[in-house]
């Protein structure tokens, strides 16, 4: 157990409020978009309105006689600079201006620079381009027929082939098929979404023909990783280069690749000498950049007759639309889908995923998510409760004879991930229990007899999060370590940086939670500053979440080699020797001899003011930490809903989420997390596609038609906890922002097919509209 | 996004009178809400341009008509038009296939079946959308086409281009679409 500190110090486990709440309550925020600089222009993005289309002609005349247009940039003016393609995080290059032809409705054709933004936006209605339309190609399924159109005509590669991926024992797992008594599976395609953010992209792009700098504010979860980026494509120097991350809106990996508009906003600096701010329209940004999931899934389980899992087979078929863009780890072009096997035991396993370009917007990105972990649970919860129905047992009796064994941890799974810790069963226990599962399923006998839909839906998934690893994990090569500064000051106040960047996660209050723990400075006097390439220390960014497991790591071991020096001036301070000391928060004392103490705020002052001879001054410190592996959190959500026989709505009445994310820094922003990411998931299972029709035209791109949830679509959500610490983190934790999105839409969808089962209904892909469950309905002829 | 549309309605007109009419693309132009034909190319083929406006979104379709079939003798008539918006917000295409039926009355049935396809901003209002506004021009079409085929002395085509074009009212098809999102299907038929 971590030692509480007092409210004073607000070390973990106090539910401070968040410090940064204070400015984004008074709409006191610093946004991109809030940026103003003497001088600036704004651009525009002329857009293709086919999905795939040859480019025939631009003609920019009458753009550039609009009064105050600056320049009218193309796909051939970047092609001179050899800026026309950029590589995207996948090994793949994407076009950041569309040349010879465009690939998906709404790809960046051209950018318009004006001095103001109605001068920009009226300039691109009158870029003539000339297009000769391509046959389309929509679904993943026909993208390698051989009478398939050719999408990318740039790779040597002649098919829309991206990558073939397997992992596991494809023989061993077959043999235990054939034998299998019993078998189940499911197809479920986990469709097109969008994190939609609440802000969209958008930078402002600022280089000093005076000084020869680039200052680049952006919309961006990972601000180091973007310079390096903007330093290998574009030749400048990466000291040359400042990237700042002000106040991000929500990123939800959205914000984690480079977008055209980005590049452009640069281009047109250095060619202008003036900065340029582009900002994403809300349309924009649901059409062009990163989209997440669209997976089309296929999953077998064999079992005994007792319901014990023997192996599981999984094939998947990615569509990742006209580019490769997904922004994953370099070696995991599926990214961590291999935790498909969940929280379960099984012999063999095996898991195969095919990725194919279409003509849709590129991605896919991790949204809300820790690289298609999503998907996986989804997956497996999903076909588990298909197992039950073909076993006639109990979803949750099944998945208790099949959980990881607590006293099996670490555990290496037959995919060959070694899960750090877990207890399954407690969570689904205290879950069960706290929403009265056994009369529920009374409940439900009955209502059924009445002929009522109830349904009550479990998802007992396992997470992998915190990339990672060096040994395994790299971006573009970076390896994914990450970092923290931290530095006392004479007074006994601290500043800490991360080489993360809060998008809304409440960074400033958590990290300063763990400096308190660590060193019992109050939370209210350390300061935390991310984003900004000049002041913080490198790292990966924030996503996947990783910023507790790498940055929360680097600060707990940075702090600790702080007090490893104040240990030595305290024992200078206190005239004895170090090995006398011991430690409570915020203070070293004689063993023994508690009133000879110094504080921590008295060992800062001397380390500037009393330096030890043979000491430096100063008191600060940073570390790269390098996680030596993954942290596995888990939970079980239980969700109950009714179904409206008339109209097809499934009303959910209760929802119960029990988390166990190890430690915990803040329970509040845990809970917070939690609540957010249940509202997500909600929308994903019941509201939210990024839909293409048979031409390529967008069916989801604005929120006319891309449905957000408010509060009166959202149930009361009920959260609870159980906690078994990571072994290998400094202080236990094992992060938590992404479990709700990725544990939740299974037990939507469980509880809805659970409600129709009795009538034979096996599966039903999200989003569940009243629509799609009224055809059923009338299907099964139960309609009211 | 592909759409298919079939209207049938009667006038009490006889055959060869609304054939005239029918096959002759400058009158049933005239007929069509927003439409403008302004240049004959040859026989058969017909340049124009169609203004169409729903919510925010104005989309300026120019291009050409075609009649691709003729046949008098059963009085059917095919035709594709194929326009671009001016400001490069995407395409439709249009098959129109007309067919007329004398009936025992006297009178005259005018069966149309249009395949119609639109690509681009326009498309990503969804067929909900689509599909009304499409509804509202054919009803629309079909008023004027009575009442044209009323006046119409069968004399000598009216001369290109003269005809006066009635624009679509867009804040009332606006209202017309969205009415139409809350109606049964039954009345999206014919």
């Amino acid at each position: 157990m971590i030692h509480k500190t007092s409210p004073e110090i607000g070390g973990m486990g106090h539910s401070i409020k968040r410090k940064e709440d204070l400015r984004f309550i008074q709409g006191k925020g610093n946004y991109v978009d809030d940026v103003h600089l003497p001088g600036m222009v704004y651009g525009q993005l002329v857009r293709s309105p086919y999905a795939h289309a040859r480019l025939k002609s631009i003609n920019t005349e009458k753009a550039k006689a609009v009064p105050g247009v600056l320049a009218v940039i193309t796909g051939e003016d970047l092609a001179k600079a050899n800026l026309a393609w950029m590589p995207t995080l996948s090994y793949d290059k994407q076009m950041v201006l569309a040349t010879g032809k465009v690939l998906f409705q709404s790809q960046e054709v051209a950018f318009v620079v004006a001095e103001d933004r109605y001068a920009a936006a009226d300039a691109a209605e009158l870029v003539e381009v000339e297009y000769e339309e391509l046959p389309v190609l929509v679904d993943p399924h026909k993208a390698l027929d051989a009478d398939a159109p050719l999408l990318r005509e740039d790779r040597e590669q002649k098919n829309n082939h991206i990558f073939h991926w397997e992992v596991g024992d494809r023989k061993a797992t077959e043999q235990v098929f054939q034998k299998a008594p019993v078998k189940a599976s499911v197809n479920a395609f986990f469709p097109r979404c969008h994190p939609a953010p609440l802000e969209t992209c958008g930078c402002v792009a600022d280089f000093s023909r005076a000084t020869g700098r680039l200052t680049v504010y952006m919309t961006s979860q990972a601000p180091h990783a973007h310079r390096t980026v903007f330093a290998l494509v574009g030749g400048i120097p990466e000291n040359n280069i400042r990237v700042i991350s002000p106040d991000i809106g929500g990123g939800f990996g959205n914000k984690v690749p480079v977008y055209p508009g980005y590049v452009c906003a640069i281009v047109a600096s250095l060619t202008l000498g003036v900065p340029v701010k582009w900002i994403e329209t809300r349309s924009e940004n649901l059409q062009s950049t990163g989209f997440a999931r669209d997976y089309h899934m296929t999953a077998e389980i064999a079992a005994d007759r007792d319901g014990k899992m023997q192996a599981l087979r999984v094939k998947t078929l990615a569509d990742h639309g006209a580019f490769n863009a997904a922004a994953q780890p370099t070696k995991f072009p599926a990214g961590l889908f291999s935790i498909c096997t969940g929280s379960y035991e099984y012999a063999q396993a095996f898991c195969e995923v095919d990725g194919v370009y279409t003509n849709k917007a590129p991605g896919g990105i991790a949204y809300r998510c820790s690289f298609r972990v999503t998907e996986a649970a989804y997956l497996i919860e999903r076909v588990v409760d298909v197992l039950a129905l073909e076993l006639k047992m109990d979803p949750a009796e099944l998945r208790r004879r099949n959980f990881i064994p607590a006293e099996k941890f670490p555990y290496k799974s037959s995919l060959g991930w070694t899960y750090d810790s877990g207890n399954y069963e407690a969570a689904m226990n205290l879950a069960l229990e706290k929403i009265g599962y056994q009369q529920l399923r009374k409940e439900q006998a009955e209502k059924r007899k009445k002929g009522e839909l109830m349904g009550i839906g479990i998802s007992s998934f396992t997470e992998i999060v915190g990339a990672g690893p060096a040994h395994t994990f790299d971006i573009l090569g970076i390896k994914m370590f990450d970092s923290c500064e931290i530095r006392i000051h004479p007074t006994g106040k601290a500043m800490a940086r991360m080489g993360t960047k809060s998008q809304g996660q409440g960074h400033e209050t958590t990290y300063a939670q763990i400096v308190a723990q660590e060193l019992g400075i109050p939370a209210a006097d350390v300061t935390i500053e991310e984003g900004d390439t000049d002041t913080a220390p490198y790292g990966l960014g924030t996503y996947a979440s990783r910023s507790t497991p790498t940055s929360g790591a680097a600060t707990a071991i940075a702090a600790r080699k702080i007090r490893d020096k104040a240990k030595k001036i305290a024992a200078y301070l206190l005239e004895c020797n170090e090995n006398d000391l011991e430690w409570e928060p915020g203070k070293f004392f004689v063993k023994g001899a508690p009133s000879k103490a110094k504080t921590i705020q008295d060992i800062a002052f001397a380390a500037y003011t009393n330096i030890p001879p043979g000491l430096e001054a100063g008191l600060e410190a940073v570390d790269y930490y390098d996680p030596p592996n993954l942290t596995f959190p888990f939970g079980t959500y239980v969700c109950v809903v009714d179904i409206d026989k008339g109209t097809g709505e499934v009303k959910v009445r209760r929802f119960v989420a029990v988390d166990d994310c190890g430690n915990i820094i803040n329970p509040m922003i845990v809970e917070g997390q939690i609540h957010g990411g249940l509202t997500e998931g909600l929308a994903i299972a019941f509201m939210q596609q990024i839909d293409y029709d048979e031409s390529g035209n967008i069916q989801g791109g604005s929120f006319q038609d891309y449905l957000l949830p408010t509060a009166v679509e959202t149930p009361h959500w009920e959260t609870d906890k159980t906690c078994t610490p990571s072994p290998h983190h400094p202080f236990g934790a094992k992060g938590v922002g992404e479990s709700p999105n990725v544990g939740s839409p299974a037990a939507f969808v469980n509880a809805v097919v659970d409600a129709l089962s009795h009538l034979g209904v096996k599966h039903i892909d999200m989003p569940i509209t009243p629509w799609k469950v009224w055809k059923v309905l009338q299907e099964k002829g139960v309609a009211a | 996004m592909a759409l298919k549309i079939e209207k049938t309605f009667e006038v009490p007109e006889p055959i060869e009178k609304v054939w005239a009419f029918l096959s002759d693309p400058r009158k049933v132009a005239t007929c069509v809400p927003g439409v403008q034909i302004t240049d004959q190319v040859d026989e058969k083929t017909y340049k124009g341009a169609i203004k169409v406006k729903v919510g925010p979104s104005v989309t300026d379709y120019n291009g050409e008509a075609q009649i691709i079939r003729l046949d008098t003798e059963n009085h059917e008539i095919e035709i594709l038009g194929k326009g671009q918006d001016v400001r490069g917000r995407g395409s439709a295409s249009m098959k129109m296939t007309g067919k007329l039926r004398a009936l025992e009355s006297g009178g005259t049935e005018v069966k149309s079946e249009s395949e119609i396809t639109v690509v681009g901003i326009l498309a990503q209002m969804g067929s909900r959308v689509i599909a009304e506004v499409s509804n509202i021009m054919f009803g629309e079409f079909t008023k004027n086409f009575q009442a044209r085929l009323k006046e119409a002395s069968g004399d000598a085509a009216a001369p290109v281009g003269a005809a006066e074009v009635a624009p679509i009212k867009a804040t009332s098809l606006a209202w017309e679409a969205t009415k139409g999102l809350f109606r049964g299907k039954s009345e999206s038929g014919s």
